[in-house]
């Protein structure tokens, strides 16, 4: 449909330029307006060290926003593993010098921002790049006449030596610079679930056409290193997740870590190989059939709307900050952030999913039984051996009945009996073992009485 | 009086009413406004007079959140700004797509509108359905979404303060357009060296250098420390998942009240470096140049909604929200040249009008006449409403060309009682200082000219700081030192609310969440919070379980806003046109524009929200497109 090789001609006449042209003379610009540091300072932020000995001396990220809510940005200055700082000051051995052009970081504003975007389009940056998208893809390249629904520069920021797709007054459509950037990309990052699969803004009843990275650049995309588009959903995603990415890619391009698998949507296959249930503080609860029956309760949030058993995503294993945090880790349902069907197969949100009448229906059968199971098995091995031997446990926070109930003595017969079969019996050493002599030394000063205070 | 300018009355027992005997009382004549660019005569004068006229634009405007840029006409001979637009870059239709769904997905739909400051977009939904559903949380609910509130508010303020505005104030950018102020920087001892520990003021300046200052690197090591404890009982963050209808889905023990507790008292001390590092750098430029107290300048027109609600006093409904409201940590105000304008809710949410002349959307109340028929004449308490306020808004987009004449904006104009509006940090340190009718922590003390924070003790002596009210130079270095205020206020307040939590958790009364039962009949809820850079509503009718109309007002709608029909200009637009150019340059080819950046800036534009406005649910055809293009064309010729 597009021709994403050539550039298109320039428009001739916008409303804007014809006026300027004819009633006029056009005020100039400053050349370096925008460039607060000074023009020797390197565009973009970072850039300031990194290994010099690997394939790859220097490289270059152009961070884009489409649909985007900056959400992706924002997790990802939360990254510890590594964080930005890291990855910018080069301060990690091995990593190549990396500078990035990210509209909420960078020094420089303006035209003198956008420049090296241009220089990127026209293939004359002098070194590889990595072009990273947040949010998703408007459909603004149908637009037949000026108009847009995400902006980025205007019209003469585009490289002279080829002809702008917008007058020069005009602002620039994001969807122009990646469409023209991707291609000499040495890979496109989607990062969020509006880039990696569209999201919210592609939701349901959304008038602006929105699509991921993906359909935008469709199934005949590879980068110049001929890679697919790199997905690393999440709304938002953990931060984490995509700097540990972009440090293994970096990692193994340099030579130094191995090749990092990517799943058949292009996720990274270590990061959300697994359902978000499986590792999940609350999975516990689940197994038992015990569940949540209003929020703030502290068991599985099935009954409340959480979609974890069938989501892949990892934050309740990583956490959502340094290891802190995260969805049902805090208390609230999955509603699948991470996944293709966001939100509108998962809403709406707080009703439980219908296949969990089936899962949860038949845990709550099985489970409740072996919650009792477990309940005799664990209030046997909660008393020390010493304290089955006295028959009572030496707290005073503990209940006046501590003796061992029949029913558990039994249970703690037979349950020896198969736990050690074949092994030693440590149970019946327990129970031969003298006590020691100065337990309970309270009673016994007080059961002796005499001497000590009077 | 409360309003000047639109028709509405109050009688002898504060009931407002429209002025008798106005047909059409909130009719308007759209004022044209003529760029230079398109004024011919006018700029042939100009560039006649002198060769130093300039086009400066940033687009995009960097170390902002979100899509901005900003055009701008100068004069670099007399130094002077002749023109400005503000021009917000990104539509997403939000509201649309809200339109026609389970009102229960707005709190996540509606979080997605912003990914600075999503937390409070989800609060504030919460608090719209909530007033719509007629249910309210229980006290430990509401203690638990002020935590949540104060977190956000603590890692905002130091990413502001030194990832986006900061560079601006840093080693490389004062050398580069200002030299002289460097050398005197290196010259100039540091007022607050016994807190923050640098000796003089170029110190601090290479401190905040982006990646290898010290500051910067603190700054975005603090934003972690309070996202850690905001995950904690959120989850996760932008976008939390705990906040529900009828208070918070998190299962908060002891450990996290531990946590989040030694994560607070941190910036007891970290805020008290900020409030010494801003208060040496704003000093110091009104010292080298008294003239840097009219960057940024514009009047003290500043709106506030309120937030950190009391746990006894919300009661969600708007019967009673002028009550409830006032009883708040910050308390909600309008602050018109410097005064109090109003105190009341109600009267702060019927002042509120959104305009689309210059913005890339038809009009659809007909120049202000609704078309003499709009659904909300009056608020659920009888108050007069004007059609367009957001309740009654009905936008439809237009993309098009940028024409500074026309359109040349996604963002909408809102405008209170008809005059552009500030909000952010300040009118919050602004509304609790000037009154004392409010809720207030053990720490803080309004002196009517001022707020006394009273800082606790930590790894730093406990010390008294006081914020007074700027109402001599309102600027963007005064828009900086209360922000770096504000971080000590808002650590002061999470502590109130972290106090009160462990009070209820030693009573036992640790319920977070109220049952509620969806209703399927016809209501109206209007959620008033703050983000991190202010004002904050969400206004929703609903329908039949579904939602007929959702409309977010954001912070940064209201000041990014291009002009109104009245040919005003929004707050961006407005400071930037007042701002001399101090920087020091000899050829207009040396100009960098650090005097413009640095005004913008200090606003903390948070742009993703300020472009989601949408309500009729109009699919965008070519016919559309081209049908505006055709508008354009009548203006060319």
């Amino acid at each position: 449909m597009y021709d994403t090789q050539t550039c298109p001609k320039g428009r001739e006449g916008g409303t804007l330029e014809a006026k300027q042209d004819t009633v006029a003379p056009k005020i100039q610009r400053p050349p370096h307006v925008g460039k607060v540091f000074g023009a020797d300072v390197p565009h973009g932020i970072g850039g300031l060290g990194g290994a010099t000995d690997g394939p790859i001396e220097e490289i270059h990220v152009f961070w884009l926003a489409g649909m985007s809510c900056d959400g992706c940005s924002v997790a990802v200055t939360g990254a510890t593993s590594p964080s930005v700082e890291e990855l910018l000051a080069g301060s990690i051995p091995g990593m190549p010098k990396l500078y990035l052009h990210h509209p909420v970081l960078s020094v420089d504003a303006g035209a003198s921002f956008v420049e090296p975007f241009a220089q990127a389009v026209a293939g004359e940056l002098g070194a590889p790049y990595v072009v990273v998208l947040e949010g998703s893809i408007p459909d603004d390249q149908a637009f037949e006449d000026e108009g847009y629904f995400s902006g980025l520069g205007v019209g003469s920021d585009w490289p002279e030596s080829m002809d702008s797709p917008r007058a020069d007054d005009q602002p620039l459509r994001v969807t122009d610079w990646i469409r023209w950037m991707a291609p000499g990309a040495a890979a496109c990052v989607a990062i969020g679930t509006c880039a990696t699969w569209g999201g919210v803004p592609a939701a349901a009843g959304n008038i602006t056409g929105s699509m991921s990275l993906m359909d935008f650049l469709g199934k005949d995309y590879s980068s110049a290193l001929g890679v697919p588009v790199v997905n690393v959903p999440g709304c938002s995603p953990v931060g984490d997740n995509f700097t540990e990415v972009v440090a293994a890619v970096l990692m193994f391009l340099q030579g130094s870590g191995p090749l990092p698998e990517f799943d058949e949507l292009g996720r990274p296959a270590w990061q959300f190989g697994e359902t978000v249930h499986r590792h999940c503080v609350r999975a516990g609860y689940y197994e038992e059939g015990t569940f949540a029956k209003q929020e703030g309760d502290q068991e599985c949030l099935v009954d409340l709307g959480c979609w974890g058993p069938v989501v892949q995503c990892n934050i309740t294993e990583r956490g959502a900050i340094n290891h802190m945090g995260g969805c049902m880790v805090a208390g609230g349902a999955c509603i699948g952030c991470t996944m293709p069907g966001f939100p509108d197969k998962f809403s709406p949100f707080y009703k439980a999913p219908p296949g969990s009448f089936v899962s949860g229906g038949t845990t709550r059968v099985y489970g409740a039984a072996i919650k009792r199971l477990r309940r005799v098995t664990m209030h046997n091995r909660n008393r020390e051996a010493i304290w089955d031997r006295s028959g009572e446990v030496p707290s005073a926070f503990s209940s006046e009945s501590s003796k061992p109930s029949l029913g558990s003595k039994l249970e703690g017969f037979f349950y020896s009996k198969l736990q050690y079969r074949g092994s030693v019996n440590q149970a019946e050493r327990s129970r031969e073992q003298p006590n020691p002599r100065t337990r309970d030394i309270y009673r016994q000063a007080d059961g002796e009485g005499e001497g000590e205070e009077s | 009086m409360c309003f000047k300018n639109l028709p509405v009355e109050f009688d002898e027992n504060g009931v407002a009413h429209l002025k008798e005997g106005v047909a059409d009382p909130y009719s308007y004549e759209v004022t044209e406004v003529t760029p230079i660019e398109q004024d011919e005569a006018k700029l042939k004068k100009l560039l006649e007079r002198n060769g130093h006229i300039r086009q400066v634009d940033f687009d995009p405007v960097t170390r902002v959140a979100g899509a901005l840029a900003f055009h701008t006409v100068v004069d670099l001979e007399s130094r002077q700004v002749l023109e400005t637009d503000s021009m917000a870059t990104l539509f997403r239709g939000y509201e649309v797509i809200l339109k026609g769904r389970d009102p229960r997905d707005a709190i996540f739909i509606s979080s997605r509108a912003c990914g600075v400051c999503g937390g409070v977009h989800s609060t504030t939904s919460a608090l719209a359905l909530e007033m719509a559903f007629g249910i309210q949380p229980p006290p430990m609910g509401t203690v638990a979404r002020n935590l949540l509130l104060s977190l956000e508010y603590l890692y905002d303020h130091p990413l502001h303060l030194f990832l986006l505005a900061g560079p601006d104030f840093s080693e490389p950018a004062v050398r580069e357009t200002n030299p002289e102020i460097w050398e005197q920087a290196q010259r100039a001892p540091a007022a607050g060296k016994e807190v923050h520990g640098y000796s003089t003021i170029a110190e601090i300046m290479t401190a905040m250098t982006p990646l290898t200052g010290e500051l910067y690197v603190e700054a975005l090591h603090m934003t972690r420390v309070a996202r850690e404890a905001y995950v904690l009982i959120g989850g996760k963050y932008p976008h939390p998942q705990t906040v529900i209808p009828g208070g918070i889905s998190a299962t908060i023990d002891l450990s996290d009240m531990n946590e989040i507790h030694l994560r607070i008292v941190k910036f007891f001390d970290y805020g008290q470096k900020v409030v010494a590092v801003y208060n040496d750098i704003v000093d110091f430029f009104y010292e080298v140049n008294p003239q840097y107290r009219e960057i940024g300048r514009r009047p003290a027109n500043l709106i506030e909604t309120g937030q950190w609600d009391d746990p006894e006093a919300y009661d969600a409904t708007f019967a009673n929200v002028d009550d409830w409201a006032r009883k708040r940590w910050a308390p909600p105000a309008v602050i018109r040249d410097g005064d109090l304008a109003t105190k009341s809710m109600t009267a702060l949410n019927m002042g509120v009008e959104e305009f689309v002349e210059h913005s890339f959307y038809e009009d659809w109340t007909d120049g202000g006449a609704g078309n003499g028929s709009y659904k909300f004449k009056e608020d659920p308490n009888g108050n007069p409403l004007p059609p367009n306020h957001p309740w009654n808004k009905e936008t439809i987009p237009k993309p098009q060309g940028t024409n500074w004449k026309d359109k040349y904006s996604w963002s909408t104009s809102p405008r209170w009682d008809r005059t552009a509006m500030e909000t952010g940090p300040y009118s919050r340190l602004w509304a609790a200082a000037v009154s004392d009718d409010y809720t207030k922590t053990r720490f803080i003390e309004p002196t009517g000219k001022s707020l006394k924070l009273n800082v606790p003790q930590g790894a730093l002596p406990g010390k008294e700081y006081e914020w007074v009210v700027p109402t001599e130079s309102w600027g963007a270095f005064e828009r900086n030192r209360a922000r770096a205020h504000a971080i000590l206020y808002t650590a002061l307040i999470a502590y109130d609310n972290l106090l009160i939590g462990l009070d209820m958790m030693r009573k036992g009364d640790t319920k977070v969440s109220t049952k509620y039962k969806m209703p399927k009949d016809f209501r109206v809820g209007a959620g008033f919070w703050g983000a991190g850079r202010g004002y904050l509503t969400h206004h929703l009718v609903m329908d039949k379980g579904v939602i007929e109309n959702y409309q977010i007002l954001t912070p940064s709608t209201w000041m990014a806003s291009p002009k109104d029909p009245f040919g005003n200009p929004g707050p961006y637009e407005e400071a930037v046109h007042a701002t001399p150019l101090l920087e020091n340059f000899e050829k207009p080819e040396d100009y960098k524009g650090i005097d413009i950046l640095r005004t913008i800036r200090s606003f903390d534009p948070c742009m993703p929200c300020t472009t989601h406005i949408h309500t009729e649910n109009r699919v965008i055809s070519r016919d559309v497109v081209t049908c505006a293009c055709g508008v354009d064309e009548e203006h060319e010729h």
